[in-house]
């Protein structure tokens, strides 16, 4: 068994692309969920749009990608209009399952073969992220790496993940901002008791509304992150589990906290491609036995994915506030 | 009211001290002793006017109101047993429930879309009977909340600190005021939530008071609050009418109306059955058949 392996692929993970998307989304979220209460539970959604806004403007209209881009922020903005107007009137629970419905709906649309003149269907849609690339300042030949052992990048990833964090460091310090102001107060407020925040004097639909606009968008600008670096999207890349995995990585850094989703979102991969290389090892140890062995080939991924459920299981159960998260303030909700 | 005493209620705003004159007091309240004690009379100064208020839920009728002014400058307290419609009405009045037919004028405007935050921005602010402290911000963030038109809370100015930042400053002087007032100086940076039951009842009531509204409405402040406590809260509800703000309170011990109340209004089933001088009320026989007689008749006879 080699422990450099497993560290390195899940440090990998950790900090690659996927985990930048993850942390864009957990920040997105946690502007709804932990800063406004709002249970979305379609944050899938907004990436979705985002990636598919991108990718659809340069695949299938053949725009650039710096149009593409705006493109797919917009309809993660529209859909955050389209999805509030009607239901943020709604009770929390009502809300929580009209967002999951939503972004079901969307993505059985794109995926469906009637739109595969427009978003590839279920064959999804590739383009060519030349533009971006071309911007790129590191080395890029076939020998190039950046890193040491398998915690090593290609130039191409290189550019997406400095281009990701810097992205994310950007997109959290204006949370910051504008969370820690009195447009921040008001929305936790709404969180705490939305008619206190009605009796004094505070229009609750409009902040929900900004506040489901505004994570909606950073959700979207994880989905152009994915569409950037995997050249297109995929329907089946956009099923609610994306969401699931979202409060996971946002529950495991702390919700209602500037760094939680970032390192909930570092942690929440790797953790999972941690456990899934460890397995992977494990299954071809010769000690084993045959049919242990038969059991962990080929499912090490469902297997790490329950697993990090479960540290989920023990993380809400001895440590609710995750990691960031400050206890005293969670207790206070068992008034 | 005398021509000589209208300068001294100018200066008033500007000097707290003049929360102990009572003089002041009795300018405010003269007028209201000289109206006469029936349900719907009219009154010379009202701040809220209600004509055909109703509001039904399935069959039943919560309320029901020909007519009812409430005076300006003065502490009304609304009276009337569990059910009468209390809670409801003032549901109707701060937006939180929508009115089957009626209208109602507040200070001088017919209040024609009534949405909670619009009527709380123009002035009248309520508080609830079970408490709404906002538990996971701190005492004085609770404060800050209850000011108005912080620019800070528009989403364009919100990044920007130096654009919010003096506009915070002065009101959280006028916060650290009221929590000093209100014996909650010492909480300042605890988390509401940490706060005793009678405490959030002082929070909710300070809190509302950082807009500095023309219409205080509180819901039952008196409930489930241990003796000492209610009495200082009595304190809290006479200064605010001495400052000139107009306080409308429910309560259902009648013990506790006639020490702080200028005029009391008794609600039953949904109506207005008496109004008066607290003590006109107490021994209304209307009053005492529909809310009283149970309690009082046994130790009467």
């Amino acid at each position: 068994m080699d422990f450099d392996i497993i560290f390195g692929n899940a440090a990998r993970a950790a900090f690659g692309p996927e985990a930048i998307i993850l942390a864009l989304a957990a920040i997105g979220l946690n502007i709804h969920f932990g800063f406004t209460g709002l249970l979305n539970f379609g944050q899938v959604g907004f990436i979705m749009l985002g990636a598919y806004g991108t990718s659809v403007a340069v695949a299938t209209f053949g725009w650039s990608l710096w149009v593409g881009i705006p493109i797919g922020l917009f309809l993660a903005l529209a859909l955050a209009v389209a999805l509030g107007i009607p239901t943020l009137r709604l009770h929390a629970v009502m809300f929580a399952i009209v967002t999951i419905a939503a972004a079901e709906i969307i993505r059985i649309l794109i995926g469906s073969t009637d739109a595969i003149g427009l978003t590839g269907g279920p064959l999804s849609v590739s383009f060519d992220a030349g533009a971006f690339f071309d911007l790129n300042p590191y080395a890029d030949g076939p020998q190039d790496r950046y890193g040491v052992g398998t915690f090593a990048f290609t130039g191409q990833q290189m550019w997406v993940i400095t281009v990701g964090w810097v992205l994310v460091a950007l997109v959290s310090f204006g949370v910051f901002l504008i969370i820690r102001s009195p447009w921040g107060r008001v929305l936790k407020s709404i969180r705490e008791d939305q008619d206190a925040a009605r009796s004094l004097g505070k229009n609750v639909f409009s902040y929900k509304m900004q506040a489901l606009m505004i994570g909606g968008v950073i959700g979207g600008m994880a989905g152009v992150i994915d569409a950037i670096k995997t050249s297109g999207a995929d329907p089946n890349g956009f099923r609610p589990q994306v969401t699931f995995y979202t409060y996971t990585a946002l529950l495991l850094g702390g919700t209602a906290t500037y760094l939680g989703p970032v390192l909930g979102a570092i942690l929440f991969w790797f953790l999972r491609e941690w456990i899934e290389s460890f397995l992977r090892q494990l299954a071809a140890e010769a000690w084993l036995p045959g049919a242990i062995a038969d059991f962990l080939e080929g499912s090490e991924g469902i297997i790490s994915v329950g697993m990090v459920g479960l540290a989920l299981v023990l993380l809400m159960l001895f440590r609710p506030q995750g990691i960031t998260g400050n206890r005293i303030e969670m207790q206070l909700d068992a008034r | 009211m005398p021509a000589d005493r209208i300068p001294s209620k100018e200066s008033a705003p500007d000097d707290r001290s003049s929360f102990m004159d009572s003089a002041r007091r009795t300018t405010e309240v003269e007028p209201i002793l000289t109206v006469h004690p029936e349900p719907g009379v009219a009154k010379p100064n009202p701040i809220l006017t209600m004509d055909g208020l109703r509001r039904s839920f399935g069959g039943l009728t919560a309320v029901d109101i020909d007519h009812l002014e409430i005076e300006r400058g003065i502490v009304t307290a609304l009276i009337g047993p569990n059910g009468a419609g209390k809670t409801t009405l003032f549901n109707l009045l701060t937006g939180f429930d929508r009115a089957d037919r009626g209208s109602w004028k507040f200070d001088g405007h017919r209040v024609t879309s009534p949405s909670p935050d619009r009527l709380a921005r123009r002035g009248m602010v309520r508080t609830f009977q079970l408490t709404k402290s906002l538990a996971k911000l701190s005492v004085l963030q609770n404060m800050l909340l209850g000011a108005p038109d912080q620019i800070g809370e528009r989403l364009w100015a919100a990044p920007f600190r130096y654009l919010w930042r003096d506009q915070e400053r002065i009101n959280t002087e006028r916060a650290d005021e009221l929590l000093e007032q209100f014996n909650l100086a010492h909480m300042r940076d605890e988390m509401a939530g940490t706060l005793s039951g009678g405490q959030r009842k002082l929070l909710e009531m300070a809190r509302a008071l950082m807009s500095d509204p023309a219409l205080v409405m509180l819901d039952e402040p008196m409930a489930g609050v241990n003796p000492a406590l209610a009495q200082s809260l009595l304190g809290h509800i006479t200064q605010l009418s001495l400052s000139g703000v107009s306080v409308v309170y429910i309560v259902h011990d009648m013990d506790l109306v006639s020490g702080i109340s200028d005029w009391v209004v008794v609600l039953a089933q949904g109506r207005v059955i008496a109004e008066g001088g607290p003590w006109k009320v107490i021994h209304d026989d209307v009053v005492i058949d529909a809310y009283l007689g149970r309690r009082r008749t046994g130790t009467a006879s």
